[in-house]
């Protein structure tokens, strides 16, 4: 078992913030971001330190809960300062971006870092459409759209143009290419039909996040038999599962700290609004439906001592058929660091040595 | 001609049957099987006179028909098979055709096909590829040894890329007859409110 640690970036505000998303941008203080990605890096240096493989970045928008609202200037920044281990970013959100500027941007990444570079590619949670003005209704088509002329850009050796449903370029001929040939580990990020038959008619591999394991296991099952229809079969590292985990000396304490965090997702929509792109934004699991927006906190699916969680994981490894564990060991927008310090060194020392052969 | 837009024409011992749609300046358009108009067509239509004209083997046939048909600058779009007349009509005769479309090229004007002097294609040439064709690789030998030729990839599409994405062939092809190599210049308006 691969493991890679999400960094979300602890931003801790000087005074308490309004609880609703888009948070205001007035609520922010520049302080306390700049010790916030300082923080970061002095983490992401430890983080390396206890041996994990990757640091996960991902793309987030209009609040402090997760704050990369950009994951390629974090990842370039990250590759800079660490010096071995691989970046994972999970991903760009396609659908909002100018996929020929995703394709550059990864392909220098990849060439700075090394070829450290891992690369997921997805649609986005369902409030990222409110950021760029995106149509819910046309996430999903922009999405696949967007990766298949990503994939193009990195791998078509002559310029060309890309007449497409929803981007339309005459001339794209990107420099650099990437470091990693023909482009480095890219994942279809998602559990719906679509982006687990994208991912398998692209052999690209597929990731799945925070869902209890036999249903994320529905779209693991499904990914691979698209692959076996495509006649291919995938490696377990091609299988990213991104879940919550609380580790604790003790399955008492680790249950008292899973009960002691909220239940409610910070930042949410207004309801009118969460009510109205429910109706717009249609998500599913290997085919069958599911409700756009989270309301409640995610999932927490690795719950325990050292020993329970590394049963856990066996479980999972063995249910979901993942090689690969993205982790946020305390729940993001907490800014609870010392928290999160415990559970890292906790982690790092009592489990992760134990999970390798799994 | 059995009914309006149809016919047969002669060519140096032949009837070869054409369709034909539109009016503008004559679009004529290759294609493998029996000529027959497609959506495609129809939207080219509104810009060009499309002659789709049943292949010969050989490309003097072609010319031949077309002066028949009172045509003598002509647009050319090869389609699959047919690509291979298409691109050796546009060799021999530069000052008829204007410009040149090949969709799908075939395996036969790859690498290894003999007795094309490909430098010598001086008229602006367009290969379209649809993304969902994983068999095509012609299109690299041909856009690298065509001087100028431009290549654009037409997402969700198969080899038929004109009837899988009718609009989206049109509106490339339409617009690459225009305006030549310039139609890399974009001129779709980005202006919300004045």
């Amino acid at each position: 078992m691969k493991v890679s640690f999400f960094e979300t970036v602890r931003y801790q505000p000087p005074r308490p913030l309004p609880s609703e998303w888009p948070v205001p941008s007035g609520a922010y203080d520049p302080e306390a971001g700049e010790r916030a990605y300082r923080a970061m890096i002095k983490r992401l240096e430890y983080v390396e330190e206890l041996g994990f493989d990757w640091i996960s970045v991902s793309e987030h928008h209009y609040s402090p809960r997760i704050l990369t609202p950009s994951p390629i200037v974090s990842a370039a920044f990250i590759a800079a300062r660490l010096r071995r281990i691989t970046i994972a970013l999970l991903g760009p959100i396609v659908p909002h971006s100018n996929p020929v500027r995703v394709a550059e941007e990864l392909a220098m990444l990849d060439t700075l870092a090394q070829g450290r570079l891992v690369v997921g590619l997805l649609r986005g949670t369902a409030n990222e459409a409110l950021t760029y003005d995106l149509n819910p209704q046309e996430a999903r088509e922009r999405t696949d759209e967007g990766m298949e002329l990503i994939l193009r850009a990195w791998t078509e050796p002559r310029p060309f143009g890309w007449q497409g449903r929803h981007f339309r370029y005459r001339t794209i001929s990107i420099w650099p290419r990437p470091l990693q040939q023909p482009h480095p580990p890219t994942y279809a990020l998602g559990t719906s039909r679509e982006s687990c038959e994208f991912a398998a008619r692209h052999r690209l591999g597929c990731g799945v996040s925070y869902g209890p394991f036999e249903v994320m296991a529905r779209a693991t099952r499904y990914y691979r038999e698209q692959c076996a229809r495509h006649g291919w079969e995938p490696t377990p590292e091609q299988i990213v599962y991104r879940a919550n985990m609380v580790v604790a000396d003790t399955d008492e304490d680790a249950r008292a700290r899973l009960g002691a965090q909220p239940t409610e997702a910070p930042f949410s929509m207004r309801a009118g609004v969460r009510d109205a792109i429910s109706t717009l934004d249609a998500r599913n699991i290997a085919g069958e439906a599911r409700a756009a927006v989270v309301t409640g906190a995610l999932p927490t699916t690795f719950v325990g001592s050292p020993d329970t969680v590394v049963e856990q994981v066996r479980r999972c490894r063995e249910v979901v058929g993942a090689g690969v564990l993205d982790l946020s060991l305390h729940p993001p927008g907490s800014p609870d660091l010392d928290a999160l310090m415990r559970a890292l060194e906790l982690f790092g020392t009592k489990v992760l040595p134990r999970i390798r052969d799994i | 001609m059995s009914r309006p837009g149809e016919g047969l024409v002669a060519a140096n011992g032949r009837q070869l049957r054409y369709a034909e749609m539109g009016q503008g300046p004559p679009l004529v358009h290759l294609q493998p099987g029996s000529p027959c108009l497609t959506p495609a067509h129809a939207l080219l239509g509104q810009r060009f006179r499309v002659v789709v004209l049943e292949t010969p083997d050989g490309a003097e046939a072609v010319a031949t028909a077309l002066t028949t048909l009172g045509i003598e600058t002509f647009d050319l779009i090869g389609s699959a098979a047919a690509g291979e007349v298409a691109l050796r009509l546009a060799a021999q005769s530069p000052g008829r055709v204007r410009a040149l479309v090949l969709e799908t090229p075939p395996a036969s004007l790859g690498d290894e096909f003999e007795g094309m002097p490909w430098t010598s294609v001086v008229t602006p040439a367009l290969v379209l590829i649809g993304t969902r064709d994983e068999v095509t690789t012609t299109h690299r030998a041909l856009v690298a040894r065509i001087p100028g030729c431009h290549l654009v990839v037409v997402y969700d599409a198969g080899p038929a890329i004109g009837a899988d994405r009718p609009e989206a062939f049109a509106e490339v092809v339409a617009d690459f007859l225009d305006r030549h190599e310039a139609f890399v210049i974009s001129r779709a308006p980005t202006l919300i409110h004045p």
